[in-house]
């Protein structure tokens, strides 16, 4: 295997540089994909029919427990990359677990706002406008999920092998979906609840 | 070590994002025009994701980076188009013919 030493261990073999680059063109479609959500919601942001409205179930006080926390994993996500590129396994394992904490975190607090709204009789069968909000932060959540379990899998795999051109590269790949996410979710925060609110 | 593990750039990127998110926030505690808000919201999310994909995401660090930035530049293409389109057919007027 050819290593070029010159260039973080994660693009260390042709295979590793290409993987990074396919990884964008996913989540290029995966822009189309939410994309596709936010048209949808904004479609159909009037048609309240007998449910409530945007101004009536938003909530400000969760979701801006969510963005803090989604952003702070964010940063340490990327300062868990930093640490793996000085080769310092446990402030990189160290980061990675809050990554994967505040994660949980987030999932929590969304779950917890999504009971609120069921509790209060906006269900995803209720309007159209309630359907769209759940399925586009449904897909926002069940990413998140997927990448809790994601991530467990690359930690065990970091702990037994340490640092190698293949672990280095699926947790380099692991972060550019991270930060995806954060910034789907800047873009929810800003376009559905703060949108709501002006 | 801690200099090491935090570098100025990373802390730097996560508070211009936390200023960003207050900034975004204000527009829901001040009066503002519909206009105005939304012109807020859209300035405040460009320079957060500019700010994930530039310094957390490295983008532009690998010899691929002019088809990474294509890419990128061709799915906000799209993005726009599946948003503005939606609208523009189902929303702006046009839905009734």
């Amino acid at each position: 295997m050819k290593v070029d030493t010159s260039l973080p261990l994660e693009y260390s073999t042709e295979e590793n540089r290409l993987k990074i680059f396919g990884f964008w063109l996913f989540l290029g479609a995966e822009i189309a994909l939410f994309s596709m959500l936010f048209g949808t919601y904004f479609t159909l942001l009037n048609g309240t029919g007998n449910g409530p409205t945007a101004q009536e179930i938003f909530e400000l006080k969760p979701v801006i427990v969510e963005t803090l926390v989604l952003l702070t994993s964010s940063f340490t996500c990327g300062l868990a990359v930093h640490s793996m590129r000085l080769n310092f396994k446990k402030p990189m394992m160290t980061f990675f677990i809050i990554t994967m904490c505040l994660g949980l975190v987030f999932l929590g607090v969304e779950i917890l706002e999504f009971v609120t709204y069921i509790g209060e009789g906006a269900t995803m069968q209720t309007s159209g406008f309630l359907s769209s909000l759940f399925m586009l932060l449904g897909t926002h959540g069940a990413h998140v999920t997927f990448g809790l379990f994601w991530g467990l899998c690359i930690l065990i795999q970091v702990v037994r092998e340490g640092f190698t051109a293949r672990t280095a590269n699926k947790f380099f790949i692991y972060s550019l979906y991270w930060h995806f996410l954060d910034v789907v979710w800047i873009f929810i925060f800003s376009f559905v609840y703060l949108k709501g609110m002006i | 070590m801690v200099k090491q593990l935090f570098p100025i750039k990373h802390v730097m990127g996560y508070l211009l994002s936390l200023i960003l998110t207050f900034i975004a926030l204000s527009v829901a505690y001040y009066d503002l025009s519909y206009a105005t808000g939304m012109g807020i919201l859209s300035i405040t999310a460009i320079i957060q994701a500019s700010v994930q994909l530039f310094l957390f995401m490295h983008v532009g660090e690998s010899s691929d980076k002019h088809a990474v930035y294509i890419n990128i530049i061709y799915a906000i293409f799209v993005a726009l188009i599946i948003v503005f389109g939606t609208l523009f057919t189902m929303i702006w007027g046009h839905a009734g013919h």
